[in-house]
């Protein structure tokens, strides 16, 4: 029997994860560069100015998302579609537990999540003159919507995998599932960026969760078939 | 190292219309080396991946036994090692952080000797331990593979083709792992080496 816990597993499988994507950068290249290009490209067509003042909160959080939710599909994807092209999944499906090949490759994207939404988040602010009055809350927001994406994300990638054109077959499933996600992600953005005080992010933030959470529970369940059928 | 065997009845598996497998049944136990010869897309490699729980048959059945004890199909794993050519390390990381990654994920708490010296065994020079498997030659690359799937001492071991890639002293390395593990270990070759069909003591001829 294992002596490893499934906590352990998944460490191991995140730690490698991150010194094989610190090696390549191919996903962090591709997030980063997709990232800060539509970005560049919005502000320069856009910019601080040429929106009225009453379209602000919602266009500009709504353009957040876009940028966000379309530079994080570039590289997400990429968690399992390499191990089936490098003829590594088989080698994995031996050696480890389905739930800690989902939670190392969970928490990888996460990461990856994290460091797109470091890096936009205050250059997009800088650039489009965006003044968020709770900063406080639109972090929380970030945070679980991380949470939400990854577990959506790491969850179709499983799925399309071994599928051929797994990129766009990617962007057509994970769009159906995040179209809810980022309609309350935008909204929750848009009444952070007016008002200091949670309350105001808390119907966007409980939505969040909820799908976030229902995500999780669901892929806890079906990765195991999803990863070995 | 437990006594786990593998038995299987009937095994068939059908691709669409294709049939790969046609009632295929045998046993693998201690002690003795099942080869499984034939010529290529006679199904060698099929028949290995259902017996490592990779694959479902579409008829019959396999049962890996710990004693008397049936083991199920989500345990199997835990007791079997394999190496295949659609098997790969990763390219990113050497081979001593391929097998810490194993070993790792296996629950084995092995220090780097240990690991080094299942790596020269394998006949894999020491200045090579540190180098990223991308940088590795195929028959490099195979001997990785190889210390991958025996890196647990596991009760089964399913080796498809384990000499390809290799030089003589490879294919010698290889054959001395296999008389080790089959004292240790219920053994499947899938080749058509004829060199490799020698190594049998039961064999199962794959026709197309």
């Amino acid at each position: 029997m294992r002596a490893s816990t499934l906590l352990s597993e998944s460490l191991a499988v995140l730690g490698k994860e991150l010194t094989a994507e610190l090696r390549s950068r191919v996903a962090l290249n591709a997030v980063g560069l997709f990232g800060l290009t539509t970005l560049i490209a919005v502000a320069y067509q856009i910019g601080p100015y040429r929106i009225q003042e009453q379209d602000r909160p919602h266009l500009l959080a709504a353009l957040l998302w876009v940028i966000l939710f379309f530079a994080a599909t570039s590289g997400l994807s990429r968690v399992f579609v390499k191990e089936e092209d490098a003829h590594t999944a088989k080698t994995l499906r031996l050696a480890a537990r389905p739930l800690a090949v989902f939670a190392g490759k969970f928490l990888f994207n996460l990461i990856l999540l994290a460091a797109l939404y470091a890096f936009i988040v205050p250059l997009y602010c800088a650039l489009m003159g965006y003044a968020v009055q709770g900063v406080a809350s639109l972090a929380l927001l970030l945070a679980c919507g991380a949470v939400a994406l990854s577990a959506t994300s790491t969850m179709v990638a499983a799925i399309i995998s071994r599928a051929s054109g797994s990129t766009t077959l990617f962007a057509i499933l994970s769009v159906p599932l995040v179209l809810p996600l980022l309609v309350m992600l935008i909204q929750g953005t848009r009444a952070a960026a007016g008002s200091t005080t949670i309350a105001a992010v808390l119907p966007a933030l409980q939505g969040v969760v909820s799908l976030g959470g229902a995500t999780l529970v669901i892929s806890v369940y079906l990765f195991p078939v999803v990863w070995h059928d | 190292m437990s006594a786990v065997s593998v038995e299987f009845k009937g095994v068939s598996k059908r691709f669409g219309n294709r049939s790969v497998l046609a009632a295929v049944s045998g046993t693998l136990q201690r002690g003795r080396v099942l080869v499984v010869a034939g010529p290529n897309g006679a199904g060698k490699s099929t028949l290995l991946n259902i017996l490592a729980g990779l694959l479902r048959p579409s008829r019959g059945e396999v049962v890996y036994r710990d004693g008397d004890a049936p083991l199920a199909r989500t345990h199997w794993f835990e007791h079997l090692g394999m190496a295949a050519p659609d098997m790969a390390v990763y390219e990113e990381l050497s081979a001593l952080e391929n097998l810490r990654f194993f070993a790792r994920l296996r629950g084995l708490h092995l220090e780097d000797p240990t690991l080094q010296e299942l790596l020269d065994g394998l006949g894999l020079p020491p200045r090579e331990h540190t180098r990223t498997v991308g940088t590795y030659s195929s028959g490099m690359r195979q001997r990785v593979k190889l210390a991958q799937a025996i890196l647990h001492e596991p009760p089964v071991l399913l080796l498809d083709e384990p000499s390809s890639n290799l030089d003589e002293a490879g294919h010698g390395v290889v054959a001395d792992l296999v008389a080790r593990f089959r004292e240790l270990a219920a053994v499947a070759v899938a080749t058509n080496d004829p060199r490799e069909m020698t190594w049998a003591d039961a064999r199962i001829d794959l026709a197309l």
